[in-house]
């Protein structure tokens, strides 16, 4: 029993060793877009999406333990993949597309940050100069242990919207019987809505961070299941999070009609109906999660582009060792925090920009990942399986229609 | 074989190949390759058309082999189906795109494109593109891009690491390893370059010249033999040669144009900057072994009404652009010598003081005329370490330097030992 005990203590160290990648990218997911998407989906719609969950949570997992099995295999990120299977024309495409969704989301996130100060009363030209640094020095200064320690840390205070959905009050058997039962209603608002949640839960840079982070940490072939279980968690946990949000959202905006058109509002909107630490949880938690955000999104453009162009990379080197990666990550940094301090900023228009062309490189990177995957020289005997294929192919078919009726109700607000 | 000149891989990729009598046979889709003494050769040539697949053209068959047209010896008749093996070398597959790492294991850079030449009947790899340029060319927008560059007055120039710095290929390779760290690529002293650049035959030099920046490629030049000096300028098109050339001390410049055809020497002199050539200029007007034809124009003058403190002053402005400092000469402002310092004579002096009041006055000095070995004996009689250069009315034409007189003493063997070893 002694041995067995010792074994099973080994076999979680090693766990807790390899997990992080796979939480990091799923979290990260659930960004300030994120989390305004679902508050909105909450206080429009109560609790009618949350079924919509389970399904979110399963492409999640399939899509991202394909991303880890990629690093894994081949210890390459996803840009290096598909610069020497795909050649310049399609790597450039990627990249310039890569370059400026990511640019926009970062934009978006730098603003989750100022809104969520200002909450507090902090001035965004203390706020955004100071958490741009912040970021800044923590990749640069520090290893890539460091890095993941403090991006899990920032995982864990996404517990606060757990709390914040307790304090929402909600009546847990209708939330729980709403949870179960597919509800669907055809009219554009719904529709919009349906589409924006899937949509921002699934992203091309979150396949290019994991991925990269996988390969950087060099997880090795013979651990790959616990790196697949990471995957999983994070998948799981991400929706979790996801699950109290539009809870919380539901349990006050909903039912008392409060009209809010981004997760600042809702944090404000709380205060009165669910009270004042339900409402500073919940502003915490966007804070936290821009944050994370702010950090993995020029992250991973350095990683993308690095990789893309033969670069060295890494979060442990130091600037004179991969003088590229580390430069794109701070142009990044410093050009996401100066948009929001520029005077009559449209983060309506940014936010739509951002979608639509993350939406045009989502179809293109899940199909490349399907050729990748499925390609015996480069993954071995670690290629999908047929039934893996069929799952993945009609998700991926299904994810595809729905980001291109996001686009085009975008441009054309009348169409369902 | 009837090739012309160069050729990068990408711009015959996916070319059509014609038969003997003019039909289409297929698509260029790869080339195999042989490893081999210094570059790798191309074996045959994979085609594949929707009607037959793929087939492997062994390049003897190939009749043209240039930008325009590709054919072969033989009918599309009798070209059979063939597929390759995952032990063969293809340079798309297996080399294209595929990252370099150097000797530590650090990654540089990804392959862009390959430049291929021929040499003695065979098609050889001869060096990889690293440059912007190489991938502007795959997505086929290089003459566009570079026009546009040129309007903002910059040239696109290529960056091109020679064959001859990469470890040798193996099959199933997933990365190309440099002989060297990527430091040492730009951080490589020019006499070393100078020593690889030694070894490798002629056209290949000057490739290796076309990867180095021409602030390099001006000090590894000047390491070099005069007669490859020469040659590799002539090879070199003439807007680099010229860059270079401006690039080097007039004295050194003036050598390698000396070696030159006359013709060619006056063309490159013309398109140098008007400042840089003048000075190149007077000094190929002298013989090779008088102390003008050693002399260098380049030395720190200044004039004698400036303090001790303001020739401190000057001459930390000026240290960058300066390799030593051997004296400082005072001149008027007709540039008439009037006295010397040492940098001993000014740290010792009042910084008050202006430097007309403690220069040397009694200064040994030499004509154009002097022969070489009289400079010689005058700078190891009275230890100096230059002399001055001045004509009849004591202008101060440059200086002889100690390290001019000490490639001229030492006996030629050890001087090509330095270059070569």
């Amino acid at each position: 029993m002694k041995i067995l005990g010792k074994l099973k203590r080994r076999k979680l160290l090693l766990f807790l060793s390899i997990l992080g990648p796979g939480i990091i990218a799923a979290n990260a997911g659930n960004d300030a877009g994120g989390i305004a998407t679902y508050s909105i989906a909450g206080a429009h719609e109560g609790y009618k999406l949350l079924w919509l969950l389970f399904l979110i949570t399963l492409v999640l997992a399939v899509v991202q333990e394909m991303s880890a099995r990629m690093g894994v295999v081949t210890g390459k990120g996803l840009a290096d993949l598909i610069r020497e299977r795909f050649g310049v024309k399609v790597t450039i495409l990627t990249m310039i597309l890569l370059l400026f969704g990511n640019l926009t989301v970062t934009v978006s996130e730098f603003a989750g940050i100022a809104a969520s100060l200002e909450l507090f009363g902090v001035s965004r030209y203390i706020s955004i100069p100071l958490s741009a640094i912040l970021i800044w020095a923590l990749v640069v200064k520090g290893s890539y242990r460091v890095v993941e320690r403090v991006m899990l840390f920032f995982c864990l205070i996404y517990v606060s919207y757990i709390i914040s959905g307790f304090l929402a009050k909600p009546p847990w058997l209708h939330v729980m019987t709403q949870l179960v039962t597919p509800n669907f209603r055809y009219d554009s608002k719904f529709i919009t809505l349906f589409i924006a949640v899937i949509g921002t839960t699934i992203t091309p840079w979150m396949q290019f961070y994991l991925q990269s982070a996988v390969a950087d940490k060099g997880i090795k072939g013979e651990n790959y299941n616990y790196a697949r279980l990471d995957v999983y968690v994070g998948s799981f946990i991400t929706d979790f999070i996801a699950f109290f949000i539009i809870v919380a959202a539901a349990a006050t905006l909903y039912v008392n009609h409060v009209d809010i058109n981004s997760a600042s509002d809702a944090a404000l909107a709380l205060k009165p109906l669910a009270g004042k630490y339900c409402s500073i949880l919940f502003a915490i938690g966007l804070l936290n999660a821009s944050i994370l955000s702010a950090l993995i999104l020029p992250l991973t453009t350095a990683y993308a582009l690095s990789e893309a162009f033969g670069w060295e990379s890494g979060i442990d080197k130091k600037f004179k060792e991969a003088p590229q990666f580390l430069s794109f990550y701070t142009i990044f940094i410093i050009i996401g925090a100066l948009f929001i301090l520029l005077p009559n900023l449209d983060l309506i228009l940014i936010m739509l920009f951002a979608q639509t062309i993350n939406g045009i490189l989502l179809p293109i990177i899940l199909i490349i990942m399907l050729i990748l995957i499925n390609d015996k020289s480069i993954m071995g005997e670690h290629v999908n399986t047929r039934f893996l294929n069929i799952v993945t192919g009609g998700m991926a078919g299904v994810l595809i229609i729905l980001t291109i009726l996001l686009i085009a109700s975008t441009f054309f607000p009348d169409l369902f | 074989m009837y090739l012309v000149g160069d050729i990068f891989v990408s711009e015959i990729l996916k070319k059509p190949v014609l038969d003997r009598a003019g039909e289409e046979i297929g698509k260029i889709k790869d080339f195999l390759i042989k490893t081999g003494e210094i570059f790798p050769w191309i074996s045959s040539i994979l085609i594949t058309s929707k009607k037959m697949g793929p087939a492997l053209i062994p390049w003897e068959d190939i009749n043209l082999f240039n930008r325009r047209i590709i054919s072969v010896k033989n009918l599309a008749t009798e070209i059979i189906r063939q597929e390759v093996s995952d032990d063969d070398l293809l340079i798309c597959r297996d080399i294209l795109d595929k990252q370099i790492v150097d000797i530590d294991g650090v990654k540089v850079v990804r392959v862009n494109d390959i430049k291929l030449e021929e040499i003695e009947n065979n098609l050889c790899l001869i060096a990889i593109d690293v440059g912007l340029n190489g991938i502007l060319r795959r997505l086929s927008i290089e003459q566009g891009a570079k026009g546009l560059w040129k309007l903002f007055g910059y040239t696109l120039t290529s960056k091109l690491i020679s064959w001859d710095y990469l470890q040798s290929l193996e099959p199933k390779l997933t990365k190309l390893t440099l002989k060297v760290s990527r430091k040492k690529i730009s951080e490589l002293h020019p006499a070393d370059i100078a020593h690889i650049i030694s070894q490798i035959p002629l056209k290949e030099k000057t490739v290796l010249f076309d990867s180095l920046d021409p602030e390099m490629a001006a000090e590894a030049l000047h390491e070099l033999e005069p007669e490859t000096q020469a040659n590799i300028i002539e090879g070199m098109d003439k807007e680099q040669a010229t860059d270079i050339l401006e690039r080097m001390p007039p004295d050194e410049a003036a050598d390698v144009l000396g070696d030159l055809p006359e013709a060619k020497a006056q063309e490159l002199l013309n398109l140098m900057e008007e400042e840089e050539a003048e000075d190149v200029q007077e000094l190929l007007e002298h013989d090779d072994d008088t102390a003008g034809g050693l002399m260098t124009t380049e030395y720190l003058g200044f004039t004698p009404d400036m303090t001790v403190e303001e020739a401190f002053t000057n001459l930390r402005l000026m240290l960058p652009d300066v390799e030593l400092i051997y004296y400082i000469y005072i001149i008027d402002d007709d540039e008439h010598l009037l006295g010397v310092l040492s940098l001993k004579d000014l740290i010792m002096s009042n910084p008050q003081k202006n430097i007309a009041e403690i220069m040397r006055t009694k200064i040994k000095t030499v004509t154009p005329e002097t022969d070489q070995m009289e400079v010689a004996e005058l700078i190891s009689k009275y230890n100096l370490y230059a002399v001055p250069v001045v004509d009849k009315e004591k202008k101060l034409l440059g200086i002889v330097t100690i390290d001019d007189i000490v490639d001229l003493v030492l006996p030629p063997s050890s001087r090509k030992k330095r270059q070569r070893a």
